[in-house]
């Protein structure tokens, strides 16, 4: 990935208009973050809230680089077998039942015992070759000769060991397999580790990514996001459902409302025809905002000040 | 530049960010990949190799911009000379002087005047120093201050007390000593110019002392949190004063942390592990020998749970408060943490450092069982609290000092909670040799521990209990 010349990742300024004509509106933060992932060949580890667009970062990246995105779901119990390699056991089996036969024509003309073990030594290692390996999405990002987008999600939910797993993988991109040996990586991949931070990244994994925090966006980023997500919303309700969800974040909350869920409060309200931000409309769509039924009833009480307070600020704006 | 950047690298780690000599590496590299001529995009860039978590994000924008702040100091002398510095020799023709517009030549014009009559003012008039002060040439200026700063080595300044001392060196290597010598010789002359000299040397003096100040906080500012964190965990609980605790109490997290996430490994009962060869041929032999079933190795991992049990009794209330303080933020952070409390009688308090603040907590447990102590009696209800969940997975803490108030120590009890435990382990703030004197049941209670030790400051608390949990596993 990082031998090619991406003329995509020339600069900053070229990632942001890439990534913007692909519909995700990125800050300058992001931008340096991926031109230097690309110029260092360095993993990134993204953090923030849930529904800030961590994912969506690989995935649009992918798309702009026209290369795979192989993913990577993390998951409490992930191990080496689902993450790396594994053996195909069933086929092994199979073939060593099989081959039962072939055994005694291989072992025709042995003299003695010490001699059919010799022969069969002349083998080798048929069973445990690259025909038996089964990859898994870390080695098939190894092993794509393009180079790949490799997005391991959520990787704070992954287990501690898991995590020691993935520095081999990040600092020189190969794969140790005893069997086989070392696999390099044909073309280094590019990167993205998200986490949601349930809980701390160990300090090993972290000196090797470089890290990028996406806060929820200011008030202009938001916007532009929904003009480019949502297009046909219309001017003076774009600023006012923005201004209204970033009060909202303000307030204290149980899971504040994240820019997907700003996206799909837009299209809702699209689709309701609405054309300025009432309480009445506001309230009944407010279960597309925000997922906990506390957090509904805590805003509920003070819905009228919120909505009121942001139709004059929308105005104005 | 580069050199710049390591000291800039040298200032985040006195403020306690984290960096390995390869984020060093790699923040060269962002930097020579951005170049300088961008502040916004090489701050970014450089936030994201060397500033790992957002609390230090914060701390890395805070220091960047103290760091690389480009403001030159003012070195042009007030316009008005301030009302303490005119002498009653002062001639009423400098105050008119001051009055006009061409005010800076005046004074140098008055300088030039009085130097005629005194060879150590002419002398000084020729010095680089003194030349860049009348021209007010601050590049110049803060370029000497800069240089001077580093032949006498403030980089290394470490304490408040020592801003006086830099500050006089640092006058020293610029050459301030001469003005000096100008302003008493002009003294001895009762020369008219003397306030306008004064007043450059204090100009001077004033940039020098606010540039040590800058300094001082940049580079000093972390190490003396540091020496802070030193000095009190190494401090007996019982002697740090209240003033300090809402340190200690971040101390205590800090440390309650990094125990936890060394530990706190979610663990799952049943990982899939390497196949199981033997049981995959057992199985099939029905087939006639066709192993149509793979089996694996099973990893059984055990849930560690953790009994803490805190004497809250007026013996040991000094240190009580710091053991629930470790207690409330070893429970925030491990799950399977139940913590009791008791002094004449024994409850669970899990609930409450589940449910309050910190503060709130530690005051409620206080007040629902201090009191005199009987460890008979809080044993007692410690058995009919928990005995029964007591398990060969379990650990218990206790702390306290066993001044059982020559009480009966159900030694049977602890006997058993010994029998059931994987670990029972007892921390005593009372020194060793005071173990077992007057009223003191810890001997006793000694033979039903697998482990006892003398706890009272912070680092032994979490040497113990780094130790404890590892052997937990």
């Amino acid at each position: 990935m990082h031998n090619q010349d991406f003329p995509q990742l020339a600069s900053v300024e070229k990632i942001e208009q890439g990534f913007e004509s692909h519909g995700y509106i990125c800050s300058r933060k992001i931008a340096t973050a991926v031109f230097l992932a690309f110029q260092l060949r360095k993993p990134v580890l993204v953090e923030g809230p849930p529904g800030v667009g961590k994912t969506e970062l690989a995935k649009t990246l992918a798309l702009l680089l026209d290369t795979p995105l192989i993913r990577l779901q993390c998951y409490e119990g992930l191990d080496e077998a689902k993450a790396l390699y594994e053996w195909k056991y069933g086929k092994q089996l199979l073939y060593t039942q099989v081959l039962k036969e072939k055994l005694g024509d291989l072992l025709q003309g042995a003299q003695s015992l010490a001699d059919s073990v010799a022969k069969l030594h002349q083998f080798g290692d048929i069973f445990y070759s690259e025909e038996f390996l089964e990859p898994r999405p870390l080695l098939k990002a190894m092993q794509q000769e393009k180079g790949a987008i490799l997005l391991i999600d959520e990787v704070d939910k992954s287990d501690y060991e898991f995590e020691s797993l993935l520095l081999e993988i990040l600092s020189d991109y190969q794969i140790s397999i005893p069997e086989i040996g070392t696999v390099k990586a044909r073309t280094a991949p590019m990167v993205f580790l998200t986490s949601n931070n349930t809980r701390d990244i160990s300090d090993a994994l972290k000196r090797r990514c470089l890290h990028l925090y996406i806060p929820f966006p200011t008030v202009e980023l938001e916007e532009r996001i929904v003009l480019s997500r949502v297009p046909g919303i219309d001017e003076n309700l774009r600023h006012q459902l923005v201004a209204f969800v970033h009060s909202l974040r303000e307030l204290d909350l149980k899971k504040a409302p994240a820019i997907s869920e700003t996206i799909d409060w837009a299209r809702s309200l699209l689709l309701l025809h609405a054309e300025h931000l009432e309480e009445e409309l506001v309230r009944s769509t407010l279960n597309v905002l925000l997922k906990y039924e506390e957090d509904i009833d805590a805003t509920d009480a003070e819905l009228r000040a919120l909505v009121k307070g942001n139709t004059t600020t929308g105005h104005a704006g | 530049m580069q050199s710049n950047l390591v000291d800039f690298i040298q200032v985040l780690r006195t403020h306690e960010v984290r960096i390995s000599p390869a984020e060093t590496l790699d923040a060269m590299e962002v930097a020579r990949r951005l170049g300088y001529a961008n502040r916004t995009l090489l701050r970014d860039g450089l936030a994201m190799t060397l500033a790992k978590t957002p609390e230090e994000e914060v701390i890395f924008l805070h220091c960047f911009d103290r760091f690389f702040q480009q403001d030159l100091s003012n070195f042009s002398v007030p316009e008005a000379p301030p009302a303490s510095e005119a002498e009653p020799g002062s001639s009423p023709e400098l105050d008119a002087a001051a009055q006009a517009a061409q005010f800076s030549a005046a004074q140098v014009a008055a300088l030039q005047l009085a130097a005629e009559n005194n060879a150590t003012l002419q002398s000084l008039l020729q010095t680089p120093l003194m030349q860049n002060l009348l021209g007010n040439d601050r590049t110049e200026l803060t370029l000497a201050m800069n240089q001077a700063a580093e032949r006498v080595g403030l980089q290394e300044i470490q304490m408040f007390t020592q801003k006086g001392q830099f500050t006089r060196r640092i006058l020293d290597a610029m050459g301030e000593e001469q003005i000096r010598n100008a302003v008493i010789a002009l003294e001895q002359d009762e020369s008219p110019a003397l306030p306008v000299l004064q007043r450059y040397r204090d100009t001077l003096r004033e940039q020098v002392r606010d540039y040590v100040e800058r300094e001082y906080l940049l580079h000093a500012e972390g190490k003396n949190r540091q020496f802070m964190d030193e000095i009190l965990s190494k401090t007996r609980l019982n002697n740090i004063e209240h003033l300090y605790l809402h340190k200690v109490h971040e101390l205590i997290r800090k440390m309650a942390k990094k125990l936890a996430s060394r530990h706190s490994r979610r663990r799952k009962l049943l990982k899939r592990g390497r196949l199981d060869m033997a049981k995959t041929l057992r199985k099939g032999i029905p087939h006639d020998g066709v192993m149509f079933n793979t089996y694996w190795r099973q990893v059984k991992k055990e849930k560690p749970q953790i009994l803490a049990v805190c004497d809250v009794s007026g013996s040991v209330a000094a240190y009580a408060k710091f053991l629930l303080l470790f207690l409330y933020s070893l429970q925030d952070i491990l799950p399977k943490v139940r913590s009791f409390a008791f002094s004449s009688h024994l409850g669970e308090v899990s609930a409450y450092f589940a449910d309050h603040p910190v503060e709130k907590a530690i005051e409620l447990v206080n007040w629902k069982y201090g009191g005199a102590t009987d460890y008979g009696n809080s044993l007692l209800d410690f058995a009919n609290l928990a005995l029964d969940d007591i398990n060969s997975n379990t650990t218990v803490i206790i702390l306290g000092d066993a001044r059982n108030n020559n009480g009966d120590p159900k030694l049977d009890i602890m006997q058993s909670i010994y029998q059931r435990a994987r670990q029972v382990i007892w921390l005593n703030p009372e020194a060793r040799r005071a173990w077992g004197s007057g009223d003191s049941e810890m001997l006793r209670y000694q033979s039903a521990c697998h482990f006892s030790a003398e706890c009272n400051n912070l680092k032994q608390l979490e040497r113990i209990v780094d130790q404890l949990l590892k052997s937990s596993r």
